[in-house]
């Protein structure tokens, strides 16, 4: 096989070392950079284990987006969509107990999924601002639904998925593992990965070659909406109270943050769920050692955007790197 | 359907306001006096200015979401600014601060290659952070009280400012876009950038002025906007940016590129400030209004698709339109 074997230049060395480790470099240094700064609050194993508990929130989200941006769309109502199914999860779990109430939440968001998938495709309009519209849909209904008051959750099944602790680790650790496992099955053990893959790569081929690319895209959106809510069932518990205007607010924003700076280019076909995961836990440790630093939380809403500019050259630059256009 | 289609991009937007006018003068006596109907374009002006600078960019292929953010920045410094140095030069500054914003969003999408979704929805998170870290989160009250004449005083004591400074800007905008060669441009850009470049176009020069038009179109409103409330809003306008957006393509203006429209923007601005009065007659919460512009945006969207569906199949067929 040795004539295979591609000589790469120094570039491309760089570029290739930026995808594989660039990420896991980053999270190190700011682990480390916290932990040398403020020990006595960052540096604990409970702290460790209390940031990934919360990362857990935006990592299960980040899985669905991680298809739905491979497909070279994006879904940006996904705050509101975990707002709007939050508040109707858990007042039903007032009237019909925990379960149901959790399943109600699922079941909304795959739904709000599929239907944003049905509306992008069939429409043929950018889903960007299609789910744009969406998002203010959504979240105007949570707050009509409830009238703007608090619904708070009722059952102890519910509660303790959030809250609850399993062989020394936290449940929603448990749950994130095995969404990503889901995930990595989905996308590269099975026909769907590679179809959207190739719907992502180049829609037109794969239309050509026989693939029904709406239903690929579809399947994408719905995909978002499952993991959505489940994300919603863990903030739910975690909070024991869904508010219909700050739940999810602004969780768009960390979701597609993660996804980009987990190397999933925007333009489709390329991605990682690992990156996602591992820009997950990147975020929550950046805003956790600044908030546990006492930083400013306004500075704190400036740096998430710079995060989200800084990840996007991440990306742009290791592709030159590799000398791949995207 | 074509025929349609292309009779709704003429007149679509005009039926909706005449729809809108004979339902809202049934229902409200109100809304037979004249003050009622300029306070009416007066509120939809709002909408409509920065739309003329979101039709730009949506023309040129492109998108700002980072508009509501502009306008809480600029209300800041302005209200910080008039103590120190008046309000003439102050609202100078203000105007050059929402430009060097543009000019920021158009490097970052030209010179980075950053979409312009990305960027400017990244745009809209830092400004916010950073008119709220300017004031330390609070309002502050601006003591001059002849500043207030800026945007809500009345010329010949009948048509409120805002409708004046909309009308200034809707024709400068209609001669940039239609009269001139940077119209051109920025349609060329829009509607075909690979051709556009080949054929000698810089555009990145283009698309970068189209972007700190959007910006400054957006600092003129929140300069009106301060000057009526006296005060600097830090937080001003949360999800305005849907509402210009949902007038910009209700206008017909096509996310496709390539065509822009500002007839249609100006009247779609005062349609939605329509709506807004009527829900207001019905007494119901706010939360109703956010709805109703969402489905106003999704139905523009549902024509714009239809639209962009037609041509491409008549464009298959060889059919001229």
């Amino acid at each position: 096989m040795d004539e295979f074997k591609v000589e790469l230049t120094g570039k491309q060395r760089a570029g290739s070392f930026l995808g594989n480790y660039g990420l896991f470099a980053i999270l190190v240094i700011i682990f480390a950079f916290f932990s040398l700064t403020i020990p006595e609050v960052y540096f604990t194993w409970s702290n460790v284990l209390e940031m990934v508990r919360f990362a857990s929130f935006v990592g299960i989200g980040a899985v669905g987006m991680t298809f739905c941006i491979m497909t070279g769309n994006f879904d940006i109502s996904v705050g509101s969509m975990l707002g709007l199914a939050g508040v109707l999860g858990a007042s039903i779990s007032n009237i019909a107990g925990g379960s149901i109430g959790m399943l109600v939440t699922v079941a909304v968001t795959t739904f709000l999924g599929f239907f944003n998938g049905i509306f992008v495709t069939k429409l043929k309009i950018p889903a960007f601002i299609t789910t744009l519209g969406m998002l203010f849909i959504y979240r105007s209904l949570a707050y009509i639904y409830t009238n703007n008051v608090n619904q708070y959750v009722q059952g102890n099944i519910w509660i303790k998925i959030g809250n609850g602790s399993f062989l020394g680790l936290p449940i929603p650790i448990y749950i994130m593992v095995i969404c990503y496992i889901i995930g990595y099955l989905l996308l590269r053990k099975s026909p769907v990965g590679r179809y959207i893959v190739a719907v992502g790569t180049n829609s037109r081929a794969a239309a050509l070659s026989g693939i029904n690319v709406d239903n690929i895209k579809i399947l994408a959106f719905t995909l978002v909406g499952i993991f959505v809510g489940i994300a919603a069932i863990i903030n739910s518990s975690m909070l024991g109270v869904a508010n219909p205007g700050m739940m999810g607010e602004g969780w768009e924003f960390q979701v597609i943050t993660a996804v980009v700076l987990g190397g999933t280019a925007l333009s489709g076909g390329n991605g990682s769920l690992g990156g996602s995961f591992l820009a997950a836990l990147i975020l929550v440790f950046l805003k956790t050692g600044m908030s546990n630093a006492q930083v400013n939380s306004y500075w704190q809403q400036v740096a998430t955007g710079l995060v989200l500019i800084f990840a996007v050259s991440l990306n742009k630059l290791k592709f030159w790197l590799i000398g791949q256009t995207q | 359907m074509i025929k349609f289609l292309k009779l709704y991009e003429k007149i679509g937007i005009f039926i909706l306001i005449i729809l809108a006018s004979i339902f809202l003068a049934i229902v409200s006596p109100n809304f037979r006096n004249l003050d009622t109907i300029l306070g009416i374009i007066m509120q939809g002006s709002y909408g409509a200015i920065i739309g003329f600078g979101m039709t730009f960019a949506i023309t040129s292929g492109g998108f700002d979401m980072s508009v509501e953010a502009v306008m809480g920045l600029v209300s800041v410094i302005i209200a910080m600014l008039i103590p120190v140095m008046g309000f003439t030069y102050a609202i100078i500054f203000a105007i050059l601060a929402s430009c060097f914003v543009g000019l920021v969003n158009g490097f970052l999408i030209t010179k980075v290659g950053i979409s312009p979704f990305i960027t400017t929805l990244s745009m809209q998170v830092i400004l916010r952070g950073a008119s709220l870290l300017i004031t330390g989160g609070r309002q502050i009250v601006i003591a001059q009280k002849s500043f207030m004449d800026v945007g809500a005083s009345k010329a010949f004591n009948i048509i409120p400012m805002p409708i004046i400074y909309m009308v200034i800007l809707f024709i400068i905008f209609y001669f940039l876009l239609n009269q001139t060669a940077f119209g051109r441009h920025v349609a060329a850009v829009g509607s075909n950038e690979p051709a556009a470049k080949m054929s000698g176009l810089n555009v990145g020069v283009v698309k970068t002025l189209v972007y700190v038009l959007v910006a400054f179109s957006a600092g003129v409103v929140g300069i009106i906007r301060t000057s009526q409330a006296l005060i600097g809003i830090p937080t001003m306008a949360p999800g305005f940016t849907l509402n210009v957006l949902t007038i910009t393509i209700l206008g017909g203006t096509s996310l496709a590129g390539g065509k822009g429209n500002l007839i249609g923007t100006l009247f779609a601005g005062i349609f939605i400030s329509m709506i807004y009065y009527g829900l207001n007659l019905l007494n119901v919460q706010i939360f109703y209004q956010m709805l109703a512009v969402g489905i106003v945006l999704l139905f523009a969207l549902f024509i714009d698709g239809l639209r962009i569906r037609y041509l491409e199949a008549s464009k298959v067929k060889g059919i001229r339109i």
